[in-house]
């Protein structure tokens, strides 16, 4: 029985050191801009500001502001964003506060609904359009 | 009033709902008064509901393939341009049609119920009978009222919406249905658990009855995770099988009690112990399947798959809640007929290695639990909203599983009762010597990550023990004059329960080194490529070539072709795309993959210059992912060994 | 774990987690995030009804307005609150709101068919540009807008809007002043 509480004592700590450690706080831009302290990792979430989406392919560099209505974010992102990402919608990041004005996403989260429908966005071309320029740009076997 | 499909299949649906409830009620009044009349009728009942269930079930099918979208949830799952095989599929793609999927299975193992043992069990069958009558009553229930699939859509809407993209796959196909045949499959050993406990026959009993289902059960239930990792893995395009998401915590949480309970009942078979553990065992397992499917579709937790929120969430909990205080209500009034008869006689001995298995495996549960609900938790208690996530699951269980590997190999060899310091060094010195050259030699041999380390070094610990302890078997079976495809085939057969665990295990191991190696040693990068431009990754070179855009039946696809290299071998040419399905909110990739024994490469489109001039990709090169799948293969061959047929013992 | 009493506490235990589950239900467990518009003026719009008659949100100042981006193809959920929010519109037109529907990403006479099939009585246009969406930041279909009479956005429903919904959020937004 004494083997039996040494095991619920080392899964007891395990657990409490487990959570302590890697519990993420959920914040909006006013509540990170209140006490933004840098290094700690946290999920923001806003709404993409619309104009705000800047995108350089070659740098893989994403940048965009979130906000609240009451603050705003610049936030900064190494790589392609999810497919449900888009300006004008909310999104929710995971990331840490840099220390040098901006918000370092590691990831962006995305949601699927399951209930509401979608037109396509106007600001993409249409098919047709998207057929007409890729044609002739297939890779030649 | 207008007859059609839907209001045939609601009504259906209802006298399915009054004869379960019925049925339920007669098995108990028959059980109780002894009038075999009563259970004759719940028989005959449950059959019926069996049938009226297939109906059900069948016009919603035939629904999918007329197109009738008078029926909402046809409309809301399929269109015009859905390819045939999805639409019989999409039964299952969304809350109601999985509900009928569930109903349609407890009616299936009510029937097999009915068939198999009225005549060899009859005093535990009524009692049987009517816990799982009870049981499908709440899922008729849930069919007629807060999640009917026959609600008829008004004006008949000349398309449908179309089933989720990321469910047009092989994945989503089979996932849900294992999942679903291990989560039902365990209302069968739960039913005669509750049977044993009302009859007062709380021996070994119903233990051996309900040994294959509950092994055919945990089986289907460990597919059923492994087809969702292969989903996660091969569709949604993050490179991973699995998150520690609400949603996949739900079904893990169940399979851990569930491989408890599948371990525990073999000391109370043997020593007659742990009685009301194995008790509460397996009502926490089948509570567990109902607080699952409560937890990813009530809306409580939030989570990636965000699903509706409905009254189905209160109907769940309300279930959940009768389940557990009546099973446990009736585990407390027989407390005293589950007295143990067997003592732990030695810490060294192998109630005392199941004993810390069944530890192990219920404090990953009960971690699992808790970090599940934590953020509910803490928003009770302080108001903050909080996420928990893989680092704190990880913490935690990776210990827990590690050391559940050394309990692999040493609890089916090490002596019941008390293992003497001879028997164990005859058992176990050679493998765990063999263990420790491995570590070493997998040092030398560069990997430097402890957890792959210490988990390759206990696969080679866990393998010497059987290995070891098949080969002494063989040659003790070859001095009594067989030969050599006799003495191991033999062996299979006639022990087929330990070697077919022999086997499961084998497969476990294969996983276990699956996860090791893949997260240790996967590479990732992203690139923006040129037509022409190559990027590269762990020996890999991959050349973007070009993109192309067409048409299909239901949605438009951009599709990326890159030309991989290993070195300067040519391995593949990989087409990852986008598609564009009109009713969606965003695109959605297709990830394109070379799957290897050693490793994956994994691409993922993401954006591309619209004339086609350059386009991002990512790229991955994954370590042993396939070992998940290969294990996956394992468990089947030996789950199917343990199910063998005793072909000594009597039926 | 023997006689008596005790025993009882075995499934007495349960009862803290299901309440605790239970309360689940009272929060809003998302994390949704507000939308920042609330609060905010209404982005105007000029177009033409159906019926060929003029429709801006200007001239509705001083009403409640409730504006619903839906489409023809949206399917079941627009289809679910279309007869809610014409039984809606026949019950407050008199009671000083206006119900604007806004048909967007959709074909003309698949657009008419639909507000025939649902009998709709309020006004309803086409958003030909898509400038309206854009402006309102309509990423799918059914949204709901409810402005006050100043003409801020109060409320943004996404998804089918139900009887409950429209009623609770028209009588509050009627109960304050112009």
């Amino acid at each position: 029985m004494a083997g039996g509480a040494v095991i619920l004592a080392v899964l007891v700590y395990l657990v409490y050191a487990g959570v302590s450690q890697s519990v993420v706080y959920f914040v909006t831009p006013a509540e990170l801009l209140a006490a933004p302290a840098p290094g700690k990792t946290y999920r923001l979430g806003g709404m993409v500001q619309p104009g705000s989406l800047t995108w350089d392919p070659r740098s893989l560099d994403l940048r965009f502001i979130l906000s609240d209505g009451k603050a705003t974010v610049p936030v900064r992102h190494k790589g392609t964003a999810p497919d449900l990402f888009a300006e004008g919608r909310g999104a929710v990041v995971e990331g840490a506060w840099s220390g040098e004005g901006y918000f370092k996403a590691t990831t962006i989260l995305a949601k699927h609904s399951e209930e509401y429908k979608a037109p396509h966005d106007t600001a993409e071309p249409g098919y047709k359009e998207l057929l007409k320029t890729l044609r002739g740009s297939e890779a030649k076997p | 009033m207008i007859i059609g499909a839907p209001e045939i299949g609601y009504a259906l649906t209802v006298v399915g709902l009054f004869l379960a409830l019925w049925g339920g009620a007669a098995a108990v009044t028959g059980a109780r008064s002894g009038r075999l009349a009563f259970v004759a009728s719940a028989e005959r009942a449950a059959v019926a509901v069996w049938a009226l269930v297939t109906a059900c079930m069948l016009l919603l099918i035939h629904a999918f393939l007329t197109f009738d979208f008078s029926i909402r949830y046809v409309a809301a799952n399929t269109n015009r341009g859905t390819p045939f095989y999805y639409r019989i599929t999409a039964l299952w793609g969304a809350l109601e049609g999985s509900i009928i999927l569930w109903a349609w299975m407890l009616g299936l193992f009510t029937f097999i119920v009915v068939l198999r043992y009225r005549r060899r069990q009859p005093e535990l069958y009524p009692w049987v009978l009517s816990v799982m009558l009870g049981v499908l009553a709440f899922f008729l229930l849930v069919m007629a009222v807060p999640a009917p699939p026959f609600e008829r859509l008004t004006p008949v809407p000349a398309d449908g919406r179309g089933l989720n993209p990321l469910l047009e796959d092989s994945g989503m196909i089979t996932h849900p249905v294992a999942l679903y045949l291990g989560f039902t499959g365990f209302t069968v050993p739960f039913a005669f658990a509750l049977a044993a406990l009302a009859v007062g026959r709380t021996g070994e009993e119903w233990i051996t009855i309900t040994r294959r289902w509950t092994i055919i059960a945990w089986y289907f239930l460990s597919l059923g995770l492994l087809i969702g990792g292969w989903w996660s893995y091969h569709v949604l395009g993050w490179g991973g099988y699995w998150a520690w998401d609400p949603v996949e915590n739900a079904a893990f949480m169940p399979w851990l009690t569930g491989t408890a309970f599948l371990h525990s009942v073999m000391i109370q078979e043997r020593r007659r112990m742990l009685k009301l553990w194995n008790l509460t065992l397996i009502i926490l397992t089948f509570g567990l399947t109902l607080f699952g499917t409560f937890l990813t579709r009530s809306g409580i937790i939030g989570s990636v798959h965000a699903f509706t929120q409905g009254s189905i969430g209160v109907f769940f909990l309300s279930f959940l809640a009768v389940v557990l205080l009546g099973s446990f209500s009736l585990l407390a009034w027989r407390v005293d007929r589950l007295k143990g008869q067997g003592e732990l006689d030695s810490i060294v001995s192998r109630e005392s290695v199941f004993l810390l298995n069944n530890v192990f495996l219920v404090a990953a549960s009960f971690t699992v639990f808790f970090g599940t609900i934590f953020p509910l938790l803490t928003e009770a208690a302080r108001g903050t909203k909080v996420s928990v996530g893989a680092p704190f699951f990880n913490l935690v269980n990776i210990p827990l599983f590690l050391s559940l590997l050394f309990l692999m190999g040493v609890g089916p060899l090490i002596a019941w009762r008390r293992a003497s310091a001879e028997s164990l060094r005859r058992n176990f010195l050679k493998p765990v010597l063999a263990g420790l050259v491995a570590a070493a030699v997998l040092r030398a041999l560069g990997v430097a990550n402890m957890l792959v380390l210490t988990c390759m070094a206990l696969v080679v610990f866990v393998t010497g023990t059987m290995v070891l302890d098949f080969w002494r078997a063989v040659r003790a079976r070859r001095r009594t004059g067989h030969g050599w495809a006799a003495a191991t085939g033999g062996l299979l057969v006639r022990q087929n329960r330990r070697y077919g665990g022999f086997v499961v295990h084998l497969g476990i191991m294969v996983v276990a080194l699956g996860v090791a190696g893949s997260q240790a040693w996967s590479h990732s990068t992203e690139a923006t490529l040129a037509k022409g431009e190559s990027v590269e990754l762990a020996g890999y070179r991959v050349r973007f070539d070009g993109l192309a855009a067409s048409e299909e039946s239901n949605h438009f696809k951009v599709t990326g072709t890159f030309s991989v290299a290993h070195g300067t071998r040519p391995v593949d040419v990989l087409q990852p795309a986008k598609k564009f399905y009109p009713r969606e909110q965003t695109p959605i990739a297709y990830v394109d993959y070379r799957l290897g024994l050693i490793e994956d490469v994994y691409l993922v489109l993401g954006d591309f210059a619209r004339d086609g001039t350059q386009a991002t990709v990512k790229v991955q090169v994954n370590r042993m992912v396939s070992w998940l799948w290969l294990g996956g293969l394992v468990l089947t061959l030996g789950a199917a060994l343990a199910v063998l047929p005793d072909s000594r013992r009597p039926a | 774990m023997s006689r008596g009493v005790l025993r009882w506490l075995i499934p007495l235990a349960v009862l803290p987690v299901l309440a605790l589950l239970a309360y689940g239900f009272w929060i809003d467990p998302r994390g949704e995030v507000r939308s920042p518009q609330i609060g905010k003026p209404a982005a105007p719009f000029a177009l033409t009804t159906f019926g060929g008659t003029p429709l801006s949100l200007e001239a509705l100042r001083g009403r409640v307005v409730v504006v619903n981006f839906w489409a023809s193809w949206c399917v079941p959920a627009c289809y679910e609150e279309a007869p809610v929010l014409e039984q809606a519109w026949r019950d407050y037109k008199e009671r000083g709101v206006t119900l604007v529907g806004i048909n967007i990403q959709d074909k003309d006479e698949a657009a008419r068919k639909f507000m025939s099939q649902f009998q709709f009585s309020f006004p309803n246009a086409m958003d030909t540009s898509g400038k309206v969406a854009v402006d309102y930041g309509v990423y799918g279909v059914p949204e709901t807008f409810f402005i006050d009479k100043k003409g801020r956005i109060r409320e943004r429903k996404v998804g089918a809007v139900s009887d409950e919904t429209i009623r609770g959020h028209v009588e509050r937004l009627l109960a304050e002043p112009s």
